[in-house]
């Protein structure tokens, strides 16, 4: 679905290289949005919590990428939703809970939200969780704070500009300048909303390649939804058609 | 008043209607979910009721399914050469000129119409119980979601056809969908052979 504000599309670019692990940014989101902690486990990472949740609408993955010449190596990469261009939740979403705003970003609409997990199915990068209630959150790009000109909660409170928020086209024009080898996300879905700056390969950074929605639902989103409505249009037109081409059964002729 | 004969039994009329009117309404409210038809589920309260709705007429819709096997699923199994021959002169309904063999108590068009109805039914109802109840299953969940929406396509095709061949295309025929008869001299002209198979003719 091409965005009709593409001109003023916004985005955050992580530069994972900038990133010092200090997780102000989960901490922020919190705040922002209200969400309560959550109680985890010691896994052997220093990674907390261990992946996005209902009350975590971002985290820090704690990369660790050892090798001979540095045997500690961390590559802290800032995860949330990334606000794809073509969201695979959207397009699924049988209520319209989630929504595209002016600025680009994917929100939701709890209201609206009817609990039935499909968004979950359809995203490509596992974002949507469920809360308590069954309703769906995630993050919706502070899209209240950014339609009032301010920085997205987790960017304003970077230390270091791991996150920036601005202009998409500015943002990653910016960074190729800068010489960064990727553009994570530059392209994919149609662009995503939450590009990433990277020097080596997105996998060493623990991103998925060629991130695409199930083929099953752009299936259905181009050729049966269309055909539903083709189809019952089409056989009423042939019906009346047929009754004024042909006329009713007369006499003689057996009944359907 | 003329000679008539019963067609449908009371309880085939009920479980038609019951099956009519829950594949309606799941059809009306699956269109609202497939095309965010704000005003469709408002009637409703909203989208959420209109969930619930969906999911539990399904359930009626899937019993009812089940009750018309012992109504129509004999008859539907059952072809001759006559069935046949029904195909050929596409049962007389693109031209009135042509021949239209003897038929039983349903022709071949009605038979594999409710084949249809039935495979298709089945498998719209067991994908709709796999989106309602396996959420956290993402392969049964996309799996269900493809099935329910080709099988969705199916119905919203075949339904209106049986509709309109059921009113406007066959003056009379609605009649047996309210009191289940049908003039007896009708049923000698359209249904011979079942009328010989009851001993009527």
């Amino acid at each position: 679905m091409a965005n009709d504000n593409s001109n003023n599309r916004k985005a955050i670019l992580v530069t994972p290289e900038l990133c010092i692990g200090c997780r102000a940014c989960q901490v922020a989101c919190k705040s922002w949005n209200q969400l309560p902690g959550i109680k985890t486990k010691n896994t052997g990472s220093y990674q907390n919590p261990p992946d996005l949740a209902s009350a975590a609408y971002n985290i820090i993955r704690y990369n660790e990428v050892p090798s001979q010449e540095n045997p500690v190596r961390w590559l802290f990469v800032s995860r949330r939703c990334m606000h794809c261009d073509d969201a695979g939740c959207m397009k699924i979403c049988p209520s319209g809970a989630l929504y595209r705003t002016a600025e680009g970003a994917v929100a939701f609409d709890r209201d609206k939200c009817i609990g039935c997990k499909l968004c979950v199915n359809a995203c490509p990068f596992d974002v949507p969780r469920y809360d308590a209630d069954g309703k769906v959150t995630k993050c919706h790009l502070c899209f209240d704070r950014i339609a009032a000109g301010m920085n997205p909660a987790c960017v304003k409170t970077c230390p270091t500009g791991a996150l920036k928020f601005g202009d998409r086209e500015e943002l990653i024009g910016a960074a190729k300048k800068e010489g960064f080898a990727t553009i994570y996300g530059e392209q994919d879905l149609g662009g995503l909303g939450s590009v990433y700056a990277f020097k080596e390969e997105p996998k060493l950074y623990g991103m998925i390649e060629n991130p695409a929605i199930p083929s099953s639902v752009n299936f259905w989103h181009t050729y049966l939804k269309p055909l539903s409505v083709i189809g019952l249009g089409g056989v009423v037109a042939a019906a009346a058609i047929h009754y004024l081409a042909i006329g009713p059964h007369k006499d003689n002729n057996e009944e359907v | 008043m003329a000679e008539m004969v019963r067609k449908s039994s009371v309880g085939e009329i009920v479980n038609h209607w019951i099956l009519a009117g829950s594949c309606i309404l799941l059809i009306i409210t699956g269109f609202a979910f497939l095309f965010h038809l704000d005003s469709v589920g408002a009637v409703f309260g909203g989208y959420e009721a209109m969930k619930t709705v969906h999911n539990w007429v399904g359930v009626i819709f899937g019993l009812s399914l089940l009750v018309s096997t012992i109504h129509y699923l004999k008859d539907a199994l059952e072809y001759d050469a006559d069935d046949a021959q029904w195909f050929k002169v596409a049962g007389g309904y693109l031209s009135h000129k042509v021949k239209v063999p003897p038929m039983g108590k349903y022709n071949p068009g009605q038979k594999l119409y409710y084949l249809a109805i039935l495979v298709g039914g089945i498998a719209i109802f067991l994908s709709g119980l796999g989106i309602w109840l396996m959420k956290d299953n993402s392969t049964i969940m996309l799996l269900s979601h493809l099935v329910h929406n080709v099988a969705f396509c199916i119905f919203v095709i075949a339904v209106p056809v049986h509709i309109y061949l059921g009113t406007l295309a066959n003056p009379g025929t609605f009649q047996i969908m309210i009191n289940g008869l049908m003039p007896l001299s009708d049923a000698k002209k359209k249904h011979p052979k079942w009328m010989k198979a009851v001993g009527k003719m």
